[in-house]
């Protein structure tokens, strides 16, 4: 016991630069190194990709990608916003975004660029990107969705009148275009439910960073949101209900089949057999948090062994 | 070409605020300051073109819709927030701001107590529901601060004090998830983009 202490206490005193090392080598390695580490979808994860597939192919359903959030947080939802967009693109989900912070435009560009580069869609027939939106129409623009789309978003991104756009054809208001998933990395999915889902009774699902996930389960819990990707584990999840039902090959050379949990569950998706770095970002990532989460757990069990160990000792000393 | 530049210019940046873990220095001043200035220059024109043009200056001086008016001069006297003099001309905006933060008033309610409240008076049926009772119970118990927390009322507080103690580590657990992602995304950048070196 002698022994250990002056141990724990060489560590407790550490300079943080070291710890900070250790932090970059847990998640350099396993990026370097890939392993495939199983993801388990979690059922609000898998409720969100259950509802945008069952709008698949309808010309008169649609869903809005609101953006809220700006680079700082992209490592967590962009990943998210790509794998929801190639769900809907290949599903052929009509599908709109829309942003009220100048800094989300490019992300949404961003976004929509990587996901559509395999697909043949077309803006303003199979996708339409709204664009920025000052946020001062923000309660306008999401009040007045309710009643006709075209009427108050008025242009798109490219300056282009909503009304003329084919994508319009069977689209009016949220009885249409009736999911509306928001990105964030605040408090902006609140303001959907408050206002979209209370007054017009829309269903809003929340793709979030994993610190906010904490404050939207009550939301959740009470069927609020429909659904919730939390962080770059819902960003892996939803990664992996892409590959395993939309992008699926099957036998006869059709794509895409419907959700089923037995299949889930017996499905393995190994990640050097998905082709583009893009389509498996989350999951390569979850396998480096696998490691630093770990190594967080390692030393908080350190710390507090150090901690009593030092506390033990000065007790004996003031004996 | 452009995006080997650009990749090349991000990693350079990225590296300049790393360098902060080791000790503040110029170079990390220097990124911060830029990153400042390129959102703020990004943000200006954006508003301009999406805002002021559609907004204000086509609806008055080409549509010639005068009532515009009236909305871009409560905007302007926002800037009287920098007079010591006239700061009181800046209220006459944030009183209509605040109007309209009081519509959402009732719709709060709705979402945050009223059904909230719905979904914790189910029947205790399942082990969820008894649990989301008790916690609910327990720590409202713990904030009811006329009766001192001694005894059997005691007892039921600390339980409320468990719960919230879960809460505040499932909170923090997914802060520091959240904090990993961030560097994951960043050394994914390094690693992957600049350096190629994922697959």
């Amino acid at each position: 016991m002698s022994n250990i202490v002056p141990f724990f206490e060489k560590m407790q005193a550490l300079d943080r630069r070291y710890i900070y090392l250790v932090v970059a080598l847990a998640i350099i390695i396993p990026l370097l190194i890939p392993f495939n580490s199983k993801t388990y979808v979690t059922e609000p994860t898998a409720n969100v990709y259950k509802m945008i597939d069952s709008y698949a192919g309808r010309s008169d359903r649609a869903i809005l990608l609101s953006f809220s959030h700006d680079a700082s947080t992209m490592a967590e939802l962009t990943p998210m916003e790509v794998a929801i967009l190639r769900h809907c693109f290949q599903r052929k989900v009509k599908v709109f975004t829309l942003c009220f912070m100048p800094a989300a435009s490019p992300l949404m560009d961003y976004a929509l660029n990587i996901a559509k580069e395999d697909y043949d869609v077309q803006d303003g027939i199979d996708y339409c990107n709204f664009g920025y939106k000052p946020y001062g129409l923000f309660l306008p623009i999401l009040l007045g969705m309710g009643d006709d789309i075209a009427e108050i978003v008025e242009t798109d991104a490219q300056g282009r009148k909503i009304s003329n756009l084919p994508i319009m054809t069977d689209i009016t208001n949220y009885n249409e275009m009736n999911l509306v998933v928001d990105f964030a990395a605040s408090s902006a999915v609140y303001s959907w439910i408050v206002y979209a889902r209370a007054r017009y009774g829309v269903n809003v699902a929340a793709g979030i960073t994993a610190v906010m996930a904490a404050d939207n389960y009550p939301y959740l819990q009470t069927g609020q949101l429909v659904g919730m990707l939390s962080g770059l584990k819902g960003a892996a999840e939803y990664e992996k209900l892409v590959d395993v039902f939309a992008t699926h090959k099957n036998p006869d050379g059709t794509i895409g089949r419907s959700y089923s949990k037995e299949i889930l569950q017996e499905s393995w998706i190994k990640l050097s057999d998905v082709d583009k770095r893009v389509y498996k970002t989350a999951r390569i990532g979850m396998n480096a948090q696998t490691v630093a989460h770990v190594m967080i757990i390692v030393f908080i069990i350190l710390g507090n062994i150090g901690f009593f160990l030092s506390k033990k000792k000065k007790e004996q000393e003031m004996m | 070409m452009f995006e080997t530049i650009s990749n090349l210019i991000a990693a350079f940046l990225t590296l300049c605020i790393f360098s902060f873990l080791y000790k503040d220095n110029p170079f990390y001043k220097f990124a911060e300051a830029l990153f400042i200035g390129v959102s703020m220059g990004y943000a200006i024109p954006l508003v301009y073109e999406n805002a002021f043009l559609p907004f204000v200056y086509q609806p008055i001086f080409l549509q010639g819709k005068l009532i515009i008016l009236i909305p871009s001069l409560m905007g302007v006297l926002y800037i009287f927030r920098f007079s010591r003099n006239l700061s009181w001309l800046s209220r006459y905006p944030i009183v209509f701001g605040m109007g309209i933060v009081g519509m959402g008033v009732p719709m709060s309610m709705h979402s945050s107590v009223l059904v909230q409240m719905r979904s914790a008076m189910l029947p205790l049926d399942n082990i969820n529901t008894a649990l989301i009772f008790i916690g609910t119970v327990t720590i409202l118990l713990y904030f009811f601060f006329s009766k001192e927390h001694k005894g059997v009322y005691g007892k039921f507080t600390n339980v409320g004090v468990w719960y919230m103690m879960i809460g505040f580590g499932a909170s923090f657990g997914y802060t520091v998830m959240a904090r990993i992602s961030l560097l994951i995304g960043r050394i994914q950048f390094l690693l992957g983009d600049v350096l190629g070196l994922i697959k």
